[in-house]
C-alpha cells in the first residue's frame, strides 16, 4: 500500500516536471534544434552509408572481373597484377563514422608486399572537418548531455532559491522520492525527443539500406542504443546530484558546463597526446626501413638473401635426391618465390603486429580514461558496435592480407608444379584465375565487438551507478534553504 | 579604471583561471613542438638514408668503372635508368615552418616528404605518416586548440557578468549617482578587460613561440608571430564584443552566462559542423574508390597500347632479360611511357577530384565568416604553415622537381649513356622554398580583418544598446 503511494507521488512529481519543461520556451527551442540535428545527421549518415556501400560493392565486383579477365600470362605476373580489397561498411556505420574518414578505404593485394591502406577520405576534405563531423553519434555524445544539463541544473537549486523546496518537503514528500520524480521527469522530456527521433531514424535507415542488412545489424543497433541510454542516464544522475549540492543554481550550471567541456572537448584531445607519449609509434619512414632491412637480412640480421637462396637450393637438391637445379622435378623459381613470400610474411606479421598492438594499447588507455570522462567510454563503445573502430579495421586488414597470401601462394604453386623448365616464359591459362576464390569478408560478430569494449562498458556501468548513487545521496543530504 | 583594476585583481575567477590556462598552453605547445620535432627527425633520417645510399652506390659505380661487374643489368648503378628510379632518387622534403609547433592543423594528414623517382607521380605521391586513426578523430591538443575553443571560454568567464553583476550587487546605481555616464563607465570597464584580453593573447602567443623553441632566427618567424598575435587578438576581441552585447540586453548574470555559452556552442561547434555538411553536400568529392578503378582500367589500356610483343614480354618478365643481351633501358623507357599514358588517361578523373576539392575550399573560404572559429582556424593554420594551401605549394614544388628530374635523365637513358661515380653528385636536388611571405600574409590577413569587422559591428550594437540599459533591477 505504502509502496504504491510512493510510486504515485513519484509519478506525480515526474508529470509536473515534464509539463513544466514542455512549457519552457528555452527547452522547446533547445530540444527542437537537437532533434533537427539528430534527424538530419541520421538521414545524411544513411545516405552516406548507401553511397559508399554501393561504390565498394561495384568496385569489388569490378576488381574481381579484372582478375578473371586476365589473358594467359605467367602466374607471377598475375600475382603482381593482384587485386584490390575495398572495405565494406555495416549498417550502423550510418550512425557513427568512427575512424573511417581517417583510414584508407582500399588496399592493393599484390606479390611480395603487405601494402598500406591508401586514400584517407579526410585528406580530400577541408580543414573544417576537423571541427568534428555531424553524425548521430556526435549529437548523442555531445549535445544530448548538454540538453540534460540545461534541463536539470536548477532541479533542486532552483526550487530552493524560490522557496518551493521547503514547501514540498513540508507536505511530507520524501527527498529520495523527489529525486526519483525529478529524474523521471527529465527522462520523460528526453524521451519526448529520443523516441520520435529513433522511430523516424529507423524508418530513414530502413529506406536507405538494402533489405536485410538493417535487420542483420539489429542486435548491434539495440546494444548501441542501450549504451547511449546508460550514458544519458549518467548525466541525469550527475546533474541532479550537482543541483542538490550546489550553493545556487548558477553555481550548479557553471560546474555542470565545466564538466561538459572537459568531458566532450578537452578529455578526448588531452588523452590522445598522453597515449601517444606512453605508447609511441614509429614514423612511416622508420617502419619501412625496418621492414626493408629484415626483408634483406632476416629478422636476426644474419640471414642474408643470398644465404637463404643457397640453403633453399641445398635443401631441395637433398629432398629430391638430385645434384643440380635443372634435374629438379619442380620449378625452382616457383619454390624460391614462395620461400620469399614466407619470409616476407614473418617480417610483415612481426612489424604490423607490433604497430597495431601499439594502436590498440593507445585505444585501451583511452577506454580506461573514460573513468574521468564518460565520453571516451561511449565513443569507444559506439564505434565498436558501429563496426567503425580500429579493431574492425584491423580485422578487415587481416582478412585481406590472408587472402593476399593465399592468392600469391596459388600463383607460386602453379609455377612450381607446372612451369617446368620454362621459368618466367611459362604462361598459365585463365582457368587458373578461376581457381582463386572470390574475396569474401565476414564482419566480426556482435559478441566479438562487445568483447573489445569490456573496459568501456564497465566504465559506463560504473558511471551510471556512481551518478545514480550520488544523486540519491546528494538529495538526501541537501540543504532545504 | 583604477578601481576596476582593483576589483579585477580581487576577482578570484581570474586568479583561478590564469594558472589553469598557463598549464593548458604549456601542454598545447609541448604537444605541438613534439610533433614538429618528430617530423624534423624523420626528415633527418631520410637525408641520412640518401647520404648513405649515395656513398654506397658511388663506391659501387667506381668499382664497376675499374672493371668490376654489376650484380645484374637491372641493378647496374651506371645505367641512367637504374639511377633515376632505383639507386639515385632524392627526397623532396618540406620542413615544418617556423611556427609549426603552434598549430598541428592539417599537417597530421598530409605527407611531408616524397622520394621522387623517374616513375609517374602516382607511384610516389601517397606517402602517409603512420598514425592511429582513433587519434586523428580527436585531433591534437595544441596551442591552436586552446585558442580556438578555450580562449573564448576564458573571455566569457571574465565578462559574462560585466555589468549585470554590478547591477545585481547594487553598485551600479551607486556608480551612476556619481558624475559618470554609463557609457564612460562601461567603456572603462570594457577597456580594462579588453587590455587584459589582449595582453593574454600577446602573452600566450609569445610564450608559445618561445616555449616551442621555434626558430626565432628563421626567416619570417617574427612577422608570422605578429600575424598570429593579430589573429588571436581579433578573435579575443570578437568574443569580448559579444559579451558586451549580451550584457547590454539587461538580463541577469545567469541568463547572460547561458546565452553566451549557447552562442559559443553555436559559433565554435555547430556552425563549423554544419558548414562542413553544406560543403560536402554541394561539392561531393567523388570516392577515391572510383579513382582506383579508373587508374587500373587506364593502366590496362596504356599497357595494351605500347604493345609490341617484346615490350610486353619484358614488362612481364624483367628478370629474364638479365642473362640475355636485352637492353634494360628499353624496359624503363617503355614503362615510363606507359605510366605517362596512364596518367594522361586518368587526368580527367583527377581533374574532377581537384575541381570538387577546390570548390569545397572556396565555399569554406566564402562562408567561414559565419563562424569566427573557422576564420581563426584557417588563419592560424596558414600562419603556422600547416594548412592545405602550404601543402599544395609543396606539391607544386615537387611537380617542378619531378619534371627536372626526368628532364635530367630521359636524354641520358635514350642516349644509353653510362654514369660515373661523379655524375651522382650532379643529379638535380630538391630545395624547399617557403611560400613567399607576402602570399602567406595576404591569406592570413583575411583572419584579423574577417574578425575585426563583426567585432566592430557587434561592439557598436552593444554600446548602442547600453544607452537603453536600465540601471535598477
Amino acid at each position: 500500500m505504502r509502496g504504491s503511494m510512493r510510486l504515485q507521488m513519484i509519478t506525480q512529481i515526474a508529470r509536473k516536471e515534464f509539463k513544466e519543461m514542455l512549457r519552457d520556451g528555452r527547452f522547446r527551442w533547445a530540444s527542437g534544434i537537437v532533434f533537427a540535428l539528430l534527424l538530419a545527421s541520421v538521414v545524411m549518415g544513411g545516405k552516406h552509408y548507401r553511397d559508399v556501400k554501393r561504390q565498394h560493392d561495384l568496385a569489388q565486383a569490378e576488381t574481381r572481373e579484372q582478375w578473371l579477365r586476365q589473358p594467359a600470362k605467367n602466374p607471377h605476373s598475375a600475382a603482381h597484377y593482384g587485386i584490390y580489397a575495398f572495405k565494406p561498411k555495416m549498417a550502423p556505420a550510418a550512425l557513427d563514422r568512427g575512424v573511417d574518414p581517417f583510414v584508407g578505404q582500399s588496399v592493393w593485394l599484390e606479390a611480395h608486399k603487405q601494402n598500406e591502406f591508401r586514400f584517407r577520405p579526410a585528406q580530400d576534405a577541408t580543414a573544417v572537418q576537423r571541427f568534428g563531423e555531424l553524425t548521430a553519434a556526435t549529437v548523442m555524445q555531445l549535445l544530448i548531455p548538454l540538453l540534460v544539463t540545461l534541463l536539470s541544473f536548477s532541479a533542486f537549486a532552483g526550487e530552493r532559491e524560490q522557496g518551493t523546496l521547503r514547501q514540498l518537503l513540508s507536505l511530507g514528500v520524501k527527498k529520495t522520492d523527489l529525486a526519483w520524480g525529478k529524474a523521471l521527469g527529465v527522462t520523460g522530456a528526453l524521451g519526448a525527443l529520443i523516441v520520435p527521433a529513433t522511430v523516424i531514424g529507423v524508418i530513414a535507415l530502413t529506406l536507405t539500406s538494402e533489405n536485410g542488412s538493417l535487420a542483420a545489424s539489429a542486435p548491434r543497433m539495440s546494444l548501441m542504443f542501450t549504451s547511449y541510454l546508460l550514458y544519458f542516464a549518467s548525466f541525469v544522475g550527475l546533474s541532479l546530484a550537482v543541483s542538490a549540492r550546489a550553493k545556487s543554481s548558477q553555481m550548479a550550471l557553471v560546474v555542470l558546463l565545466a564538466f561538459w567541456i572537459v568531458n566532450g572537448l578537452i578529455a578526448t584531445r588531452a588523452i590522445t597526446d598522453i597515449a601517444k607519449r606512453l605508447y609511441p609509434t614509429p614514423s612511416a619512414f622508420a617502419f619501412q626501413q625496418a621492414i626493408d632491412r629484415e626483408m634483406q637480412s632476416g629478422p636476426d640480421g644474419h640471414d642474408t638473401a643470398d644465404k637463404r637462396a643457397e640453403a633453399l637450393k641445398q635443401r631441395l637438391l637433398k629432398q629430391y635426391g638430385v645434384d643440380r637445379l635443372e634435374a629438379l622435378p619442380v620449378n625452382f623459381a616457383g619454390v624460391s618465390l614462395q620461400e620469399g613470400e614466407e619470409h616476407g610474411n614473418v617480417v610483415f606479421d612481426k612489424h604490423y603486429g607490433q604497430l597495431w598492438s601499439r594502436f590498440e594499447r593507445q585505444n585501451r588507455l583511452k577506454q580506461i580514461a573514460g573513468l574521468f570522462a564518460p565520453m571516451l567510454a561511449i565513443q569507444s563503445v559506439s564505434m565498436g558496435l558501429a563496426g567503425t573502430d580500429f579493431a574492425h579495421h584491423r580485422a578487415f586488414a587481416t582478412t585481406a592480407e590472408s587472402y593476399r597470401r593465399t592468392l600469391v601462394k596459388k600463383m607460386n604453386d602453379d609455377m612450381t608444379y607446372n612451369a617446368g623448365k620454362q621459368n618466367f616464359s611459362y604462361l598459365a591459362q585463365p582457368a587458373l584465375w578461376q581457381r582463386v576464390e572470390d574475396f569474401r569478408y565476414e564482419a566480426p560478430s556482435t559478441a566479438w565487438a562487445l568483447r573489445n569494449q569490456t573496459i568501456s562498458l564497465a566504465v559506463l556501468a560504473l558511471w551510471f551507478v556512481a551518478a545514480l548513487t550520488s544523486a540519491l545521496m546528494g538529495t538526501r543530504r541537501m540543504r532545504v534553504d | 579604471m583604477k578601481h576596476e583594476w582593483r576589483t579585477l585583481v580581487a576577482d578570484r575567477t581570474l586568479w583561478a583561471i590564469t594558472p589553469l590556462f598557463a598549464l593548458l598552453i604549456g601542454y598545447g605547445v609541448y604537444n605541438g613542438s613534439s610533433w614538429a620535432r618528430f617530423q624534423q627527425s624523420t626528415l633527418e633520417a631520410a637525408k641520412q638514408e640518401e647520404r648513405d645510399r649515395f656513398a654506397k652506390v658511388k663506391a659501387e659505380c667506381a668499382a664497376i668503372e675499374q672493371g668490376g661487374q654489376p650484380a645484374s643489368a637491372f641493378t647496374n648503378p651506371r645505367l641512367p635508368s637504374v639511377a633515376a628510379g632505383r639507386t639515385g632518387p632524392r627526397y623532396a622534403l618540406a620542413p615544418p615552418a617556423p611556427l609549426a609547433a603552434l598549430s598541428v592543423g592539417q599537417s597530421d594528414l598530409y605527407p611531408y616528404y616524397f622520394k621522387v623517382t623517374s616513375q609517374s607521380r602516382q607511384t610516389f605521391i601517397s606517402n602517409d605518416e603512420i598514425e592511429n586513426p582513433t587519434n586523428l578523430i580527436a585531433g591534437r591538443f595544441d596551442l591552436a586548440f586552446v585558442i580556438i575553443y578555450l580562449y573564448p571560454l576564458l573571455i566569457l568567464a571574465l565578462s559574462y557578468n560585466l555589468i549585470s553583476a554590478e547591477r545585481e550587487q547594487g553598485t551600479l546605481a551607486m556608480m551612476m549617482s556619481q558624475p559618470v555616464s554609463l557609457r564612460t563607465f562601461a567603456a572603462g570597464k570594457i577597456g580594462l578587460r579588453a587590455l587584459v584580453v589582449l595582453a593574454l593573447a600577446a602573452g600566450f602567443s609569445l610564450a608559445g613561440f618561445l616555449l616551442s623553441g621555434a626558430a626565432s632566427g628563421a626567416e619570417g618567424a617574427w612577422q608570422r608571430l605578429l600575424l598570429w598575435m593579430a589573429v588571436v587578438a581579433g578573435y579575443g576581441a570578437f568574443w569580448f564584443a559579444l559579451a558586451i552585447l549580451v550584457n547590454a540586453f539587461g538580463r541577469n548574470s545567469a541568463t547572460n552566462a547561458m546565452a553566451l555559452a549557447g552562442l559559443w556552442l553555436a559559433l565554435a561547434l555547430l556552425l563549423p559542423a554544419l558548414l562542413n555538411v553544406a560543403v560536402t553536400t554541394i561539392y561531393p568529392v567523388p570516392s577515391r574508390v572510383e579513382m582506383v578503378q579508373a587508374t587500373r582500367r587506364a593502366s590496362a589500356e596504356a599497357t595494351a597500347k605500347g604493345s609490341q610483343l617484346l615490350a610486353r614480354y619484358y614488362e612481364d618478365h624483367p628478370e629474364l632479360t638479365a642473362g640475355r643481351q636485352a637492353d634494360p633501358n628499353d624496359f624503363y623507357t617503355r614503362s615510363i611511357a606507359v605510366q605517362d599514358e596512364t596518367e594522361r588517361l586518368i587526368q580527367p578523373v583527377i581533374d574532377h577530384f581537384d575541381r570538387q576539392v577546390t570548390g569545397q575550399q572556396s565555399l569554406v573560404d566564402r562562408f567561414r565568416f559565419l563562424s569566427p572559429a573557422v576564420v581563426a582556424q584557417a588563419a592560424l593554420n596558414d600562419i603556422a604553415g600547416t594548412s592545405a594551401a602550404r601543402y599544395r605549394h609543396f606539391l607544386n614544388l615537387v611537380d617542378v622537381f619531378h619534371q627536372s628530374w626526368r628532364a635530367h635523365f630521359t636524354p641520358r637513358i635514350v642516349q644509353k649513356a653510362l654514369l660515373g661515380a661523379g655524375d651522382y653528385d650532379r643529379f638535380p636536388a630538391f630545395t624547399f622554398r617557403e611560400e613567399p611571405a607576402g602570399a602567406v600574409a595576404r591569406r592570413a590577413m583575411v583572419g584579423p580583418i574577417g574578425l575585426l569587422i563583426p567585432t566592430l559591428l557587434i561592439g557598436w550594437l552593444g554600446l548602442r544598446a547600453l544607452r537603453r540599459y536600465s540601471v535598477a533591477l
